[in-house]
Parts: structure tokens; C-alpha cells; sequence
């Protein structure tokens, strides 16, 4: 953090009096802050005869460093947030075989009991969304993509959709690049059916707005073209699309996203509910490999030189990192570690998109290497059978069900 | 904005650290920004859409796959058998330039057949002269010269089309080093993604084949490997089906996959004959550079 003096503006509690009681004691900047005695400090401020400025002081600083950070949560904190504030945005593919039984399990707040209850769920989509609301936690083993997913995209969590690449061949049945489609997909179903804002980083210049109105012409089955009209105007407007070529583009991005998003928490209407980089690999592979700085000085030699942008950001110490790793991975790291704060700390959902490289034995597997492996918390595998508009999604990591499971869901067709 | 994620040298970013700056606001006021700089909503991009112009690669049947023409603010890769690379003829440009003046006012006559027909003005020679040729020789000069081809497009703005014939040529040959082949490649992808956005132009990339092992059995596939396959915006194959050429969406946003006949006419790339009434075609040496057609011609 900053030096004394430069808080001085806009807190003149921290006045050149309080600078120089703290630097008679070696305390320059908020980080000496905290490496001091806090107790001794305010023994030895009991000494001076500004006593009541200096412990207001002291206050203020530790107030400045508190709003830094999140306030310390315990479980039940935490199992209040889950409940309330992270629901699921559904994706909204249809197809595969009905679920016909449904497990539902209801979590008492006294903590101690866990209900099990066998219900048959019916197959609308409004019943889905109403036991969302209510908050109880839905465990499914139905063939439906959501039903998958376990409702759809949890707010709060960041999902890696993994797709392979295409052999070139024309005539076998190889799968081919789906996780666009996907991502379209799930923004207009979240900016028709859930009325949220949609944000959409886009580095390939892959984003169709035609795909979109072709989907929520899908999604919402309006009769009177009137009224499909202006739905479907309000709907495109909430979804945002940013168009960023590096990785520090991306950086200013979401900074920007993360200062509106804090600007704006009272205001219902505008909120922000998903959060879609296509493709994040792209970014990440100009910056990563080589040993330590080679990796950044040679994209930069690739890319230039870029102008700053001042921006109001989190702060957080990533120097460490940066020494222990490449700048690369530090950077591929510090991203991963903004969009998942982005996701807990604003309720969004957050979806980033990967692509494959060839593994041992001609098998292939995701790219972006160990270090990535461990930074989302849900990994699935997207891939769409090339002749037919049938997909397949199988998950490779998720935090509360085993990996392997799969199941088929439908494009539509162009 | 954290240090550690600034574009600046590591020295520079060591002694802000040790001065005690992590954050960017230490080291200026405060702004907050609007989340809308530099965004477009999907609504307003809709419209423009409509109204982006596409470039034609006068065959029909291949626009009428691809939606109309090449897109432009898209990169498309195009890759296929057979490959020939450092053989741009001019002989053979202005074979097809003169055939494009011929089309022209062909169509033009066309359009206006009640009304006194206009002469088309544009000469073959004008055509030619709207070629830039840039010829590189190694990886490097590829390198600087995508870098500079954001400041000769920026004074050139009538540049609507760009082609990198190959793009693989200078990273299959003698390059070991494949992590770095996959970063130099992804840059270059990302800075081509960012002209083509910017400048509203299409960018085209010629790729070559290889092979592939893949469950037992080889297959063709384009070369670069898996990350590039992701890299660009459509992915157009060529391939050989018995006698005749054809066309193939691999991957793409927006179109779906379709396949579509084409041929190499001494006059350019035109619809394929039907087979009845085939006859002896003559093949350039340079079939794709023939493909498609720079700007301006429509004015």
C-alpha cells in the first residue's frame, strides 16, 4: 500500500503531526503499519499530548485497510451467502432424455439435520427457477444439461469450458469447435430469461449477434412480433461485448468492471450476472513458457509498447509470485485470481474458454498447463459432433460431483 | 490496477515494489472509468453487422456458403492440398484482373438494362495497382512486419483485404523451439485479430496440410498444430473429392459447416462445370493467390 503522505488527501486525519510521530518509530507506509505493535504504538502515543489526534489516526488507518479486504466470515456467513446470493444461471439447452426422478435435498439452518426428499420434478423450466429462489441445494442425476450442471453456471464459481480442436478430415465424425456456441448460448438465455447483464470478452472476433437474436428468438416464445421486437431489443442491450487482444487489456477490462460493479451494488436493476471470456488461452499463450522473463519480452517484442491506464484496483501482492514463477504464469495466475474474486465478491457467474494441446500418447488435454489446472473450479469438456447439431459435456473437475459424467444436448440449428 | 499487472520491464516494476507502490492509485488520483468505453452492446452491433460489407471470391456457390463473401473484421484461414507459396505471378494477377474488369461490366449491363448502360472506367491496371507486395524471408521479418502493418494500414486507408500466403512457411522448417513457435504464433494471431477489428478489413491466412495420428490411423490436417487451430475467427478446407475441388466450413461463429464445389478457371476461381460438360480447364500455378480480389473496384 501507499506511503503515509499520499493518504494525507483524502483522510487529513493523517496529518505531517501523525507522519512524523509514525516515522520517529520507522513506520513510512501502511504495510510498516502492520508489521508494528499496535498496542505499543498506542502506549507510546500516550506519551505525546496530541494524544486524542494520533489514536484517531491510528483508527482511521486501520478503517483504510479494512475496507481493503473482505471481513472475515464465519460457516454460517458463508452458507447465508451461498443460499442467498449465488444462484445458478441456467444455459438453456434443451434435448437429451427426460429426468424422471429428481433428488432434492433440504438444508435445515440449525445445521445439524441434512432432509432427503425423492420428488418428481416436472420438466417446465419456471419450476426449475422457483426452487432456486426458495435456496435449497439441488442434486440431479438427469441427463439434461442443467440438470448437469446441477441448475446451470453457479454465480460465485469460475467455469473453464474445455474444446477440442478438428482433425481437418471431412468425413469422420470428429468433433469440432463448440465452446463458442456454448457461450453465445448461455448470454442469451441469461440476458432474455434471467433479465441480467451480460459481459462478454471477446479476443477472437467470434461474436455473432446474429447467433444471439437467433437464440433468444428461441428462448422467448413470444406470439405478437411487436412485443418480440422490444424484448429482444432490451435483452441485446444488456449483453456488453468487449473486444480485448492482450492479456493486460483484459486486465483493464475488468478492472474497470470490478470499479462499477463496487459502484453500483445498491442498484438492482443493472446488475451484472455473467461474465464470459471466449478465449482466455489466447490471451494467456503469447505470455506463457520460457524461462522466467523470457516468456513477457518476447510478446512484448510481438505486441509493442501499451499506455497505462489509471484505474481504482484491488491490492494485492503478487510480487512473490512473480519471483517464484515466470512473469507469465504470474500473469496467468493474477488473472485467474480477479475473475474468481470478481465472481464471489459481486455474486456473477464467470465462464472462460480453453482449447486443447496434444498430451502423452496422442491423447489430448486442456491447455495452459499444471499451474491453470487448479484455478477454476469447474472443468468441462465441450465438443460437437461434427455432422450432426448434437453436443457432448463431460466434466473433468467440479467441486461436488465426480468427473466422468456426460451427458448430450442440442444446438440449434443456423 | 495492481503493479504486477502493468506492461512495464521488471526492473521498473522491482523498485516501484521496493519504493512501496503495489497499486497504481498510490501513485496517482483516483478515477473511476466508464464501463461502457470502448464496449458495443449486442444490439447496436446487430445493426452494424448488417450493413458490413463482404468480399466476394466470385463463385457462388463458395459465397453462398460463407454467407455472402470473406467477412471482413474476421480472420479466415484458408488451407488445403495442394500448397505453393513464393509464387505470386503478375502475369497471372493480371490475367485475373482483366477477367474481373470483363465480369464487371458484364454485371453492370446486368443491372441496368433498361436504363442507358454506364461504362465500367477501372482499367486492369488499376486493379494491379491496388496490390501492396510485401515478400518476407524469415520469421522475424514476418514478425516485424505484422507489427507494421498497423501504421501502413493507418496511412493506407483504403486497404480493405489482407493475405499472408503462407503463414506457416517460416515456422515449419528448422524451428525447434515449439513453446516459443506457440507464443510468437499467438501473438500474431492476436495482433491480426485487433487490424481486422480496427480497421474494419479482412484478413486471410493460407495455411499448408500435414499429418496427423490420430486413433490408429494418419489423417490430413492443417499444420501449426492445436493452439493455432483456435486462433483464427473461420477456418475454410480445400480439399479433392474424385476430379473435383472442394470448399469446406471448419470452423466458424456464425456459419454453419457446409461444403461447396468450386474450380480454377484461367479467369480466377469460378463455380464448377457440371461434369458432363467439362472440359480441359487450365490451372494457374498459383490457384489461391487468384482467390480473392482487393477492394475499391465497386465504386
Amino acid at each position: 500500500m501507499a506511503p503515509l503522505k499520499s493518504l494525507e488527501r483524502e483522510y487529513p486525519i493523517i496529518d505531517s503531526e501523525f507522519q512524523n510521530f509514525c516515522a520517529s518509530h520507522g513506520i513510512f507506509s501502511v504495510e510498516d503499519f502492520l508489521i508494528n505493535d499496535l498496542y505499543e504504538l498506542a502506549a507510546l502515543a500516550e506519551q505525546q499530548p496530541t494524544l486524542e489526534r494520533l489514536k484517531e489516526g491510528i483508527t482511521q488507518v486501520l478503517g483504510i485497510i479494512d475496507n481493503q479486504h473482505q471481513p472475515w466470515l464465519n460457516g454460517m456467513d458463508l452458507l447465508e451467502d451461498a443460499l442467498r446470493n449465488k444462484h445458478f444461471l441456467s444455459t438453456g439447452f434443451e434435448g437429451g432424455t427426460e429426468a424422471s426422478k429428481v433428488m432434492v435435498a433440504f438444508i435445515n439452518l440449525d445445521g445439524n439435520a441434512v432432509h432427503y426428499r425423492f420428488e418428481r420434478l416436472s420438466n417446465r423450466d419456471h419450476d426449475w427457477t422457483e426452487r432456486q429462489l426458495v435456496g435449497p441445494f439441488v442434486l440431479t442425476f438427469g441427463v439434461r444439461l442443467d440438470l448437469l450442471l446441477q441448475g446451470g453456471f453457479r454465480a460465485g464459481q469460475l467455469t473453464e469450458l474445455v474444446g477440442p480442436s478438428s482433425s481437418g478430415k471431412t468425413q469422420c465424425t470428429d468433433e469440432v469447435f463448440a465452446e463458442t456456441q456454448f457461450c453465445l448460448q448461455t448470454a442469451a438465455n441469461v440476458a432474455v430469461k434471467h433479465m441480467g447483464r451480460v459481459v462478454y470478452l471477446d479476443t477472437g472476433n467470434s461474436f455473432s449477434p446474429q447467433r444471439i437474436a437467433h437464440f433468444m428468438e428461441l428462448i422467448s416464445d413470444l406470439h405478437f412480433k411487436q412485443a418480440k421486437h422490444k424484448i429482444l431489443q432490451k435483452a441485446m442491450s444488456n449483453i456488453v461485448c468487449h473486444s480485448v487482444f492482450d492479456i493486460f487489456a483484459m486486465f483493464d477490462v475488468l478492472c474497470q468492471l470490478e470499479c462499477d460493479l463496487r459502484s453500483q451494488m445498491d442498484r438492482r436493476d443493472y446488475l451484472v450476472q455473467l461474465l464470459i471470456v471466449d478465449s482466455v488461452s489466447s490471451l494467456i499463450t503469447p505470455v506463457l513458457g520460457g524461462s522466467g522473463s523470457q516468456g513477457i519480452n518476447t510478446w512484448m517484442y510481438v505486441t509493442g509498447f501499451r499506455k497505462l491506464d489509471f484505474v481504482t484496483g484491488i491490492c494485492h501482492i503478487a510480487s512473490l509470485l512473480k519471483k517464484y514463477m515466470g512473469t507469465g504464469r504470474a500473469l496467468m495466475i493474477s488473472a485467474g485470481f480477479l475473475l474468481k474474486k470478481l465472481a464471489h465478491e459481486h455474486n456473477l457467474a464467470v465462464v472462460v474458454t480453453n482449447h486443447t494441446v496434444g498430451g502423452e500418447g496422442g491423447a489430448s488435454k486442456p491447455a495452459l498447463g499444471e499451474s491453470w489446472k487448479s484455478v477454476p473450479h469447474v472443468r468441462l469438456l465441450v465438443s460437437r459432433n461434427r455432422g450432426s447439431s448434437s453436443c457432448s459435456v463431460s466434466i473433468l473437475k467440479h467441486p461436488s460431483m465426480a468427473s466422468g459424467k456426460a451427458t448430450e444436448f442440442v444446438i440449434s440449428e443456423f | 490496477m495492481e503493479i504486477s499487472r502493468l506492461p512495464i520491464s521488471a526492473s521498473h516494476r522491482g523498485k516501484l515494489i521496493s519504493a512501496g507502490y503495489t497499486c497504481l492509485s498510490s501513485l496517482s488520483s483516483v478515477s473511476s472509468s466508464d464501463l461502457a468505453r470502448g464496449a458495443q452492446n449486442a444490439w447496436d452491433m446487430l445493426h452494424e453487422e448488417e450493413s458490413l460489407m463482404r468480399i466476394t471470391t466470385s463463385c457462388a456457390d463458395l459465397d453462398n456458403i460463407l454467407g455472402g463473401g470473406i467477412n471482413c473484421k474476421e480472420v479466415t484461414e484458408i488451407g488445403g492440398v495442394p500448397d505453393t507459396e513464393g509464387s505470386f505471378m503478375v502475369e497471372r494477377a493480371l490475367q485475373i484482373a482483366e477477367a474481373c474488369v470483363e465480369d464487371m461490366s458484364e454485371y453492370s449491363r446486368f443491372l441496368r438494362n433498361d436504363i442507358q448502360a454506364c461504362q465500367v472506367r477501372i482499367q486492369p491496371k488499376d486493379i494491379l495497382e491496388n496490390i501492396y507486395y510485401f515478400r518476407i524471408c524469415s520469421y522475424t521479418e514476418q514478425i516485424a512486419l505484422i507489427n507494421y502493418l498497423e501504421k501502413f494500414i493507418s496511412e493506407h486507408k483504403d486497404v480493405k483485404l489482407v493475405i499472408v500466403d503462407s503463414i506457416t512457411f517460416h515456422f515449419r522448417q528448422d524451428f525447434d523451439d515449439m513453446a516459443l513457435r506457440t507464443r510468437v504464433l499467438g501473438g500474431i494471431s492476436l495482433k491480426l485479430m485487433k487490424l481486422a477489428k480496427e480497421f474494419s478489413l479482412a484478413v486471410v491466412l493460407l495455411n499448408q496440410v500435414t499429418t496427423k495420428y490420430i486413433e490408429g490411423s494418419f489423417q490430413l490436417t492443417l499444420a501449426l498444430g492445436d493452439s493455432w487451430s483456435h486462433s483464427c475467427t473461420n477456418r475454410v478446407i480445400l480439399y479433392w473429392n474424385g476430379n473435383e475441388r472442394y470448399a469446406y466450413i471448419d470452423k466458424s461463429p456464425s456459419l454453419r459447416s457446409a461444403s461447396a464445389p468450386y474450380s480454377v478457371t484461367s479467369r480466377g476461381i469460378r463455380n464448377s462445370a457440371p461434369s458432363y460438360k467439362r472440359i480441359k480447364m487450365m490451372m494457374g500455378p498459383l490457384q489461391r493467390n487468384g482467390v480473392i480480389f482487393i477492394d475499391d473496384y465497386e465504386q
